[in-house]
């Protein structure tokens, strides 16, 4: 679907800025909103191009630059933080070969962190695309990167 | 009722207005608590945490600018620990915040840390940090730059825009410390920001700062403050302006003054550079063989009062003409008019009211007794409906439509917009009815017919206000019957649904106002198209009482006074006909000239002269401040007439198109150099005053008048300054009587103001209409199709009108950087379905055609703004002349010429 045909599935309402956002990020494969998508938004939901792109840019979980195709968010919050959520990323920015916030050369991970993700009980945790993993060490790192790598050929 | 609560702040008593802001109440009564977020014309934001105070029974430290004020309450404002809080609020912004300056603006942070002692670095707590922060700036607007790292994210710039300006353009980027504002995707220059520069004016910390001069401004040096009125549109906007070393570095709005409360736009506040541009004319010019030669004031004026003598001998008193000027003062106007009547004595004195609003006033006038606006500006904010037809009035009347757009955004009003062609304001708009050109008479009949029908019409008012009463209504009534919807949708192409929606919400409104502009009155029927508008709020009772009634924004700054002090050929100052044999005699005495010498017949008007100049009838001609070689419809056939001439004087800042046709050119100063009033669209009478001295010799108008008059051995009277020029006018005309310049000094006055004790008229028609018989009367009339149509030959039709950035002939505003670069190229606007008809794209250059004339290479810009059948272009561009294309045939009424609708064909391939 092109960008407009996106934006027309809602009402032309501003309360669905945010939705019309989610819809036009998951539709692009570099996971990221680029500046025509908040143009045809602004336009179509009669706001200015600022507000949109003030709402693009709150919000961590928008990207305005391409991203890889998963997106890994760790978890930081306390409980995460405690459990060494630190050596969870910098085991992850070695197995990616890359910095926190930034995307892995073939484009498939791009590696970020979060607020709590509610697997207190669980964690340290983490959350790739829409799947949330837990309990993790060195080992299941590599094994869940692993999995991904596979997943992206066969898909 | 407003209710009185008292309160106490640190022990003094202050009777306040019940639920009233508290910090605002305590500024208002001298108690200085400070503030950074917090402005008047702004709702509270809560942000700088400066204005903190204990209240009793409340807990904690509370930001009075969030307070209302209640019956007993008991404020702490100062003490020890709310200033200690400051202090550290104040350290804190300070480690964020990059102090530097170039006293190019108003630093209310800065007075603070001076205030608060944190000017002394060794009495700060923090580091400085926001080198570290990474904040960006942006310099790519036109008029500003933003500097994130001086911004103290306070909100008001965001606010000036969306809550006073209405525009909301500005927003905050990111979050937290790392946030700062942006316009549009941190380009502020491809933001949709018009330049009004609401936000520079409102800025605290020098964050966002204007960019022209802003290397010649020194606040902390020598400078002069000057309040005056804005030079362009008919708001009348009082603007302070900034001189410095003789030249004028900045202006801004002036707060808490009407009719503008600050606002001005992107003219306003950055179209001054004209003033002191080297294109100014400086000494009298004198063409020898066919080329332009200096001269001094002397032989100048000399030569002038010779052949204008000599016109009189050998062709009599009717032979010749004066246009004076819309963009003069009263004073400057008033002695012209006074001087054609008695120097020249006839009455063909006109100007270009003729070409503007002359069937709105000449409408008014039948049907009301007044020809002017009937409520205030500021009275769009209350009003819950309005009409706007014909006018485009967010480009043309900015400030005003600030007004319109806060009814329409923050109080539910809803606006019904009539126009053939797409206005920014349609984005507030609850309706637009898009009729064809030239078919508003059938439109409006139809909605009239709708309100009768459903008996939406108010009885009471037609019966005691109405001349004939329910009877006047039969005859509308009987008139009106053939306008059913199926006639009026197929004339109009305006759906009927939409158009019985816009007659009911009209008609039921409780203080609806009508903003009627160009595109009705610049028609073969404008006065009909006014007529009928004016029979439409008669019948529902929608004026007459504050909030309703029915306001024609003017186009140019003295368009209104310019008539007022009686600049007409068919009235005297204060619209007394020109045949009324009583005033005559009255002027003549207040005048000292004999009264048989006024001439009891009717002048020509604007176009007349110049139809007379064509067939020989007028030979000379005085024009002062106007440039009809570009602003005169059908101008092939002005040229040729203006050539006809034996002599033409013409009195100007700048050289025009018309100065080139000139016998002599008289150099005249601008608005910053002239010292007298100007009057408004809502009838306000205000201050103009001298800001910077004259380039060159030129010389105030009047000045130049006089001299004149002398020279011909009619004195026009001595004068010491404009002061008394005014109370003559005074003296002439009723409805000034009670004005002076001493009662303008702070603000204007609404007229009719009769007497010295009288404060001014803010609505008209509240006891009776200002007719013979103080009713007013309604004036059915039937839709004509226009005389000129579309047709094989000339398949479109061509509208005129103006932008946002140009101003008239573009003289002046041409003349500015800034406007420039926002909008500098002529085009026209096409539909899309046309263009592609046409196999045309956008920036293609066409030729365009009508039966008067032709005009070359103008751009094309594909928009769904107009009509399939339909083209705009705007007239302030003298490389794109459009009204070589337009029509010089007059309404009968108004004798207004119509601009607004042009039979043409495009040539494209040039």
């Amino acid at each position: 679907m092109s960008i407009k045909e996106i934006i027309r599935q809602f009402k032309p309402e501003h309360h669905n800025l945010l939705n019309i956002m989610h819809a036009l990020q998951n539709s692009n494969p570099g996971n990221y909103l680029t500046k025509e998508a908040l143009e045809e938004t602004a336009s179509y939901l009669g706001l200015t191009k600022a507000s949109v792109y003030g709402v693009a840019t709150y919000y961590t979980m928008f990207s305005l630059e391409p991203r890889g195709r998963y997106i890994i968010r760790v978890c930081i919050s306390p409980v995460c933080e405690i459990i060494k959520a630190e050596t969870i990323i910098k085991h992850l920015e070695k197995v990616l070969g890359i910095k926190t916030g930034q995307t892995s050369s073939d484009r498939l991970f791009t590696l970020e962190l979060s607020e709590c993700l509610g697997q207190c009980h669980k964690a340290p945790s983490m959350m790739i695309n829409d799947r949330v993993h837990n309990c993790l060490d060195k080992n299941s790192i590599e094994e869940i990167i692993e999995e991904y790598r596979q997943m992206s050929k066969s898909d | 009722m407003e209710k009185t609560v008292s309160i106490h702040i640190d022990g003094k008593k202050l009777n306040v207005q019940e639920g009233k802001n508290l910090l605002q109440a305590a500024k208002e009564n001298n108690i200085d608590i400070p503030h950074l977020c917090y402005h008047r014309k702004l709702s509270p934001t809560g942000a700088c945490r400066l204005c903190i105070v204990k209240i009793n029974g409340q807990k904690g430290l509370i930001a009075s600018c969030t307070v209302r004020a209640e019956e007993g309450m008991e404020v702490i404002a100062f003490d020890e620990e709310l200033e200690e809080a400051r202090r550290f609020i104040l350290d804190y912004l300070l480690s964020e915040h990059d102090e530097s300056s170039d006293g190019s603006y108003m630093d209310e942070f800065k007075e603070l840390v001076v205030r608060y002692g944190l000017d002394d670095k060794k009495k700060r707590k923090y580091a400085p940090i926001w080198k570290y922060l990474g904040y960006p700036s942006d310099n790519s607007s036109p008029v500003l730059t933003y500097e994130a790292a001086k911004c103290i994210k306070c909100f008001r710039c965001i606010k000036a825009c969306d809550e006073v300006q209405g525009k909301n353009v500005l927003s905050f980027t990111k979050r937290g410390i790392a946030s700062y504002i942006t316009g549009g995707f941190e380009k502020w220059g491809e933001s949709e920001c018009d330049g009004c520069g609401e936000c520079i004016q409102l800025c605290p910390t020098g964050a966002i700062v204007e960019k022209p001069h802003r290397d010649q401004i020194m606040l902390h040096q020598d400078h002069k403050k000057v309040k005056t009125t804005c030079p362009y549109c008919g708001v009348g906007c009082q603007l302070e302006l900034i001189v410095q070393n003789g030249k004028i570095v900045r202006a801004d709005g002036v707060e808490g003054v009407s009719p503008n409360d600050g606002r001005l736009c992107v003219k306003g506040r950055f179209g001054y550079d004209y003033v002191s541009h080297p294109d100014r004319l400086k000494v009298p010019l004198i063409k020898k063989g066919g080329r332009f030669t200096e001269a001094g004031w002397d032989e100048a004026l000399d030569l002038v009062a010779e052949k204008f003598s000599e016109t009189i001998k050998k062709h009599g008193k009717r032979s010749l003409a004066g246009y004076a000027s819309a963009k003069t003062t009263n004073e400057d106007n008033y002695l012209f008019m006074k001087f054609v009547r008695t120097v020249f004595g006839n009455n063909n004195v006109d100007y270009c009211t003729r070409l503007c609003h002359a069937s709105t006033v000449t409408a008014m006038l039948r049907s009301l007794g007044d020809g002017a606006g009937s409520n205030s500006i500021e009275d769009y904010e209350k009003s819950d409906c309005i009409l706007v037809t014909g006018n485009n009035m967010i480009e043309t009347h900015p400030v005003t439509a600030t007004y319109v757009k806060y009814a329409a955004q923050r109080r539910g009003a809803r606006i019904i917009i009539i126009d053939p062609k797409w206005t920014p304001l349609v984005k507030d708009s609850h309706i637009w009815l898009q009729p064809r050109l030239g078919t508003d008479v059938a439109l409006l009949n139809g909605m009239i017919r709708v309100i009768i029908r459903e008996e939406l019409i108010d009885r009471r008012f037609i019966e005691k206000r109405v001349e004939g009463g329910m009877k006047a209504l039969e005859e509308l009534k009987a008139l009106t019957e053939k306008y059913t919807l199926e006639y009026v949708e197929e004339i109009t192409g305006v759906p009927a649904e939409m158009m019985q929606e816009a007659a009911r919400i009209y008609a039921g409104a409780r203080r609806p106002l009508i903003a009627t502009g160009m595109g009705y009155s610049q028609q073969l029927t404008g006065t009909h198209n006014v007529f009928c508008l004016i029979n439409m709020m008669l019948i529902t009772g929608q004026i007459g009482r504050k909030g309703a009634g029915l306001n024609p924004p003017r186009g140019q700054n003295n368009v209104q006074g310019v008539s007022d002090v009686g600049a007409s050929p068919f009235t005297y100052p204060g619209y007394v006909p020109v045949g009324d044999d009583e005033n005559r005699r009255k002027v003549a005495k207040i005048w000292n000239v004999p009264y048989r010498e006024l001439d009891p017949e009717k002048g020509l008007s604007t176009v007349e002269i110049m139809q007379a100049a064509y067939r020989g009838e007028i030979r000379a001609m005085y024009i002062m401040g106007e440039n009809p070689m570009l602003t005169d419809p059908n101008l092939n056939h002005t040229e040729e007439a203006i050539k006809k001439l034996d002599f033409l004087v013409v009195q100007d800042i700048f050289h025009t198109e018309t100065t080139a046709l000139a016998d002599v050119v008289l150099p005249a100063t601008s608005f910053a150099e002239s010292e007298g009033t100007f009057v408004n669209s809502d009838r306000r009478v205000l201050r103009v005053r001298k800001a910077v001295d004259p380039p060159g010799q030129a010389r105030q108008d009047w000045e130049i008048i006089t001299d004149i008059a002398k020279r011909m051995g009619k004195p026009l009277g001595s004068y010491r300054d404009e002061s008394e020029i005014w109370d003559e006018i005074a003296r002439t005309s009723p409805i000034f009587a009670g004005i002076s310049f001493s009662r303008l000094e702070k603000q204007g006055i609404q007229w009719p103001c009769p007497s010295k004790e009288h404060p001014g008229t803010p609505t008209l028609f509240e006891e009776r209409f200002n007719t013979a018989s103080g009713l007013a009367k309604l004036h059915p009339v039937d839709y004509a199709e226009q005389t000129e149509k579309a047709d094989n030959e000339y398949p479109y039709i061509l509208n005129t009108g103006r932008i946002l950035y140009q101003y008239h002939s573009s003289t002046m505003s041409r003349r500015n950087v800034s406007l420039n670069q926002f909008a500098n190229e002529a085009y026209v606007l096409m539909h899309p379905d046309d263009a592609k008809k046409q196999g045309l794209s956008n920036g293609d250059k066409v030729d365009i055609s009508s039966r008067r004339g032709v005009i070359r290479s103008i751009t094309v810009k594909i928009s769904g703004e107009v009509l399939l059948g339909e083209l705009f272009m705007p007239f302030h561009y003298s490389e794109a002349p459009v009204n070589r294309l337009t029509r010089d045939e007059l309404d009968p009424y108004s004798k207004i010429a119509p601009f607004k609708l042009s039979a043409v064909k495009i040539v494209t391939g040039s």
